[in-house]
């Protein structure tokens, strides 16, 4: 008498994609960045800086992405052990994106073509990107102390076919804004000589950007980074951070899919009209008010949804009182999202 | 808990924490299969049969009512569900049971409800018995329903949940309640409360009594 079985049609699942900027502003573009005074000297400093979109000691603050530099030989920070040649945080990082993006101990990182030996890593923060990133809507724009600007982005609006790896799927980095690369320097958005700007890997949340490339001097091509390639530790990443927060725009936004659960719950005119409500009947169950004797009306206010075994599984409130009697019927639709 | 935006009608889900806990064991349990609804937060004595506007007014004060956000315990929403009877029907079916349970720590209890102006009866045991819910499970050390031999009544017997203060259902013609041993639970008081929520399966009447928990170990 007060509990209802849904047909089959009344329970329905359904995937939407939902995409939205990553950043925890809520704004497109990233503009201001800022790192920890106490991070990078800590031991995770060797490996990588976190990035936040505030200072990092106030409440809101949160990580955005964080900076790592990968380099083969182990350059560019200082061995774990003197004695041991070539074995450094920078070799540790290599090693990790090359099993988690190439799958291969024996393969090499190639942007467009060319094999390089070091680059950098962006890593979005977990809870930021969600599910996968969004290909297009990448745009970063670094900017040196000559004030020198170069504009990144992925080239997945281009229209060429999409690259799969280890990493799921991958696009070029290049020169240009919204997916689609500029061709003022080179017709694809690379550099002459060292290949593309890097790689954009939306489905691990990850950017690689090209040391190399980012290292030219002298051309519009880089904006002359200064990576430190040597046995001792270089900061590396404060470098790129630099260059970030000269730049002062940094766009992404996130793509996820979310599974819901819709629940038609369908009232026919003659049910639920009586209510057990302490204030519609007496202790004995008598009703409360004469005139419901002949015209029983009740408000619905929450849809209880059950399983078998009478669990009160999920529970919908209503924003208002919803009439119901002998002559009114009611389909409420509820949405749960997993 | 915040107010509903009743400028349009909307509808605010969520799952409760049995809901949660059901879809976190992963056994299957977690499947809507059938619904309810409920009159919660109506207050029927703001319902003017003599509004001088006419009958069309009659409730006019409960229409316009903000309602509040869906709370996550089960054990506090869903309180007085709306049922489905014949039209004319001037008493509805309620529970009798008794007022109040209190148990000294160890001690047993049978709780056997009877449904009242149900099926033309004065006095009748549901065919489909009750669903008996305890707000707290780790009050009771022994917490069964019998008379119902279905597999999910039994499925409901078996299941136990560590660790928490979430509300634990059985179904059963009557309830046996054995209350708790453990010392650690009433910290320094002298009585641990909870509420026992008794659902009539078949008439969908509903009553909830307290139970206090006596500390006797020391």
């Amino acid at each position: 008498m007060s509990f209802k079985r849904f047909d089959a049609e009344d329970l329905v699942i359904a995937s939407e994609a939902v995409s939205a900027p990553v950043w925890s502003t809520g704004e497109p573009i990233l503009t201001t960045f800022f790192t920890s005074s106490v991070q990078p000297n800590l031991e995770s400093g060797k490996f990588y800086y976190d990035v936040y979109q505030t200072g990092s000691t106030l409440d809101i603050s949160a990580v955005q992405f964080s900076i790592a530099y990968a380099d083969l030989d182990g350059s560019g920070s200082a061995p774990y052990n003197s004695a041991v040649a070539g074995k450094a945080p920078s070799s540790t990082i290599y090693g990790q994106y090359r099993s988690l993006i190439l799958g291969d101990e024996e393969s090499s990182f190639s942007f467009g073509g060319v094999t390089q030996e070091y680059f950098y890593a962006l890593a979005i923060d977990r809870d930021r990107f969600k599910e996968s990133l969004l290909p297009a809507s990448f745009n970063l724009t670094l900017k040196n102390t000559s004030n020198r600007a170069l504009y990144l982005t992925d080239n997945s609006a281009n229209g060429t076919p999409v690259v799969f790896n280890d990493a799921g799927r991958v696009y070029q980095v290049v020169s240009g804004s919204n997916g689609v690369a500029y061709t003022g320097v080179n017709a694809n958005g690379y550099t002459t000589a060292s290949g593309s700007y890097g790689l954009f890997l939306p489905d691990v949340g990850i950017i690689l950007l090209n040391g190399a490339a980012l290292d030219i001097t002298g051309t519009a091509e880089g904006i002359a980074l200064g990576t430190t390639r040597g046995n001792t530790a270089a900061a590396n990443p404060a470098k790129l951070y630099q260059v970030i927060t000269s730049g002062s725009a940094f766009q992404l936004s996130y793509k996820e899919t979310v599974t819901s659960q819709f629940v038609f719950a369908r009232v026919r005119n003659s049910e639920y009209n009586y209510s057990t409500n302490p204030s519609y009947i007496t202790g004995t169950g008598d009703l409360k008010i004469s005139s419901m004797l002949d015209t029983p009306q009740t408000y619905i206010t929450s849809v209880g949804m059950y399983n078998d075994n009478n669990e009160l599984l999920a529970v919908a409130k209503l924003s208002r009182p919803l009439l119901k009697d002998f002559t009114k019927e009611a389909l409420i639709r509820i949405k749960l999202d997993f | 808990m915040g107010y509903l935006n009743n400028s349009v009608v909307t509808v605010d889900a969520i799952l409760t924490k049995k809901g949660r806990e059901l879809l976190a064991r992963g056994d299957g349990s977690f499947r809507i299969t059938q619904f309810a609804l409920s009159d919660d937060e109506i207050d029927y004595t703001l319902y003017n049969t003599s509004h001088p506007s006419g009958s069309a007014y009659y409730g006019e004060a409960i229409e316009a009512m903000p309602l509040l956000e869906a709370f996550p315990d089960e054990t506090q929403i869903m309180k007085y569900k709306l049922t489905t009877l014949p039209r004319g029907t001037a008493r509805l079916p309620v529970l009798a049971t008794k007022s109040t349970v209190v148990l000294k720590q160890g001690q047993s209890e049978a709780i056997t409800p009877q449904t009242l102006n149900y099926l033309g009866g004065n006095q009748t045991f549901e065919t489909s018995g009750y669903t008996f819910t305890i707000a707290d499970a780790r009050v009771a050390s022994i917490f069964q329903g019998v008379g119902i031999n279905t597999e999910e009544a039994n499925r409901l017997n078996t299941t136990t949940t560590l660790g928490t203060n979430v509300s634990k259902t059985v179904i059963g013609t009557s309830l046996n309640i054995t209350s708790t041993t453990v010392n650690t639970l009433f910290g320094t008081n002298t009585q641990l409360q909870t509420t026992l929520t008794i659902i009539g399966r078949d008439s969908g009447a509903r009553v909830t009594i307290p139970v206090t928990i006596t500390r006797v170990n020391q």
